[in-house]
C-alpha cells in the first residue's frame, strides 16, 4: 500500500517534467523502496550509489561547513542524478536529461520529497 | 575474527608441509629445545636491537615482549597444532596492526628466529643427523604456518582497519558499505 503511495509520487514527479528520466526512492542503507525506473537499469545498484553519494556529501558539508545538507548533484555529459533527503531515512534520487531545466526540477524534487517524508 | 580456523589450519598444513609425522617431532624435541628457548629470545631481541627501525616497537616494553615471545614459541613445540592453534597464531596477527608494526616485521622476525632455531637443533641434536634433519624440517614447517596464519590475520585486520577508517570518514554506515557491495558483487 506504502509502497503503491510511493511509486504514485515518483510516477507523478516524472510526469512533472520530461527532463527527468527515473527516480527512485531509497533508504539511507543504500536498499531501494519505490522506484520508477527505465528498464535495464539495475535497482541495487542506484539505490546504493545514491545512498553512498548522500552520505558522502552529508559528510562534505558538515567538513566544509557548508551546514545541513540539501542536496548532491551530479552533472555528466548524458545528463543529472539529484539526490535529496526525503525524511530522515530516505533518500530521493533523480535522473535528468542533459539540458534538464534544473530550477523547475529543484522545485518539484522539493515537494516530491516532502510528500515522501509525510508517507514514510 | 570471522574465520573457520578448522579451515584455516587444515589449509596451513597444506602449504608449510607440516605433517603429522612432523607435528609429532615437534613435541618429541620439546624437552631438549624449550630449556633453550630463552636464549633463542633474548638473541632475538638483541638482533632486533641493531635494527634501527624496530627501536620504537621495542622501547620501554622489552620484556613483556620477550615473555609473550618465549610464550609463542613455546607453544610451537608444544601445542597441538590445530584450530585453537590457528586462533592463537591469527590473533598475534592482529595484534600486531593495532600496535602499527609493519608487516615486514613479521617475516624479517620468522627469519631471525629460525636461524637461531637450527643453530640450537645443531648444537642440540647435530650428532643424529636423521633426528637433526627431521627437527630442522619440523620447525621450518611450523613456523612457516605460523607466519602464513599471521600474516593472513595481519592482512585481513589491516583492511577492516582501513575499512573502518574509510566509513568514519565518508559517514557510511557499514550496512550501507555491505549493500553498496552487494550491488557490484
Amino acid at each position: 500500500m506504502r509502497a503503491d503511495m510511493l511509486t504514485s509520487v515518483l510516477t507523478e514527479l516524472n510526469g512533472t517534467s520530461g527532463d527527468i528520466e527515473a527516480s527512485g526512492v531509497i533508504s539511507t542503507d543504500g536498499l531501494m523502496i519505490a522506484s520508477v525506473l527505465p528498464a535495464g537499469m539495475d535497482e541495487d545498484r542506484v539505490g546504493a550509489m545514491s545512498a553512498a553519494m548522500l552520505s558522502l556529501g552529508d559528510r562534505t558539508a558538515q567538513e566544509l561547513a557548508r551546514g545541513g545538507l540539501e542536496q548532491v548533484l551530479i552533472k555528466g555529459d548524458k545528463g543529472y542524478v539529484l539526490m535529496t533527503y526525503a525524511g530522515a531515512e530516505s533518500v530521493l534520487t533523480v535522473l535528468a536529461k542533459p539540458n534538464a531545466k534544473l530550477g523547475l526540477i529543484f522545485l518539484d524534487v522539493k515537494r516530491a520529497a516532502a510528500s515522501i517524508a509525510d508517507l514514510l | 575474527m570471522p574465520q573457520n580456523f578448522n579451515e584455516l589450519i587444515t589449509y596451513s598444513k597444506a602449504f608449510s608441509g607440516l605433517t603429522p609425522d612432523l607435528e609429532a617431532c615437534l613435541q618429541d624435541i620439546a624437552p631438549v629445545i624449550t630449556p633453550h628457548l630463552k636464549r633463542v629470545t633474548d638473541s632475538f631481541y638483541e638482533q632486533l636491537a641493531t635494527i634501527p627501525v624496530t627501536e620504537k616497537y621495542l622501547a620501554g616494553r622489552i620484556d613483556h615482549l620477550k615473555a609473550a615471545h618465549l610464550r609463542w614459541m613455546t607453544d610451537l613445540f608444544t601445542l597441538n597444532v590445530d584450530a585453537q592453534f590457528a586462533e592463537g597464531m591469527y590473533k598475534v596477527g592482529d595484534i600486531h596492526v593495532k600496535v602499527n608494526l609493519p608487516v615486514e616485521f613479521m617475516a624479517g622476525a620468522m627469519t631471525l628466529i629460525n636461524t637461531e632455531l637450527i643453530k640450537l637443533v645443531v648444537e642440540t641434536m647435530g650428532k643424529d643427523i636423521d633426528k637433526c634433519a627431521k627437527a630442522l624440517q619440523a620447525i621450518n614447517a611450523v613456523t612457516g604456518l605460523a607466519l602464513m596464519i599471521m600474516q593472513q590475520s595481519y592482512q585481513e585486520s589491516s583492511i577492516a582497519e582501513e575499512l573502518e577508517k574509510f566509513l568514519k570518514i565518508s559517514g557510511m554506515s557499514r550496512t550501507l558499505f555491505t549493500n553498496l557491495a552487494k550491488a557490484y558483487n
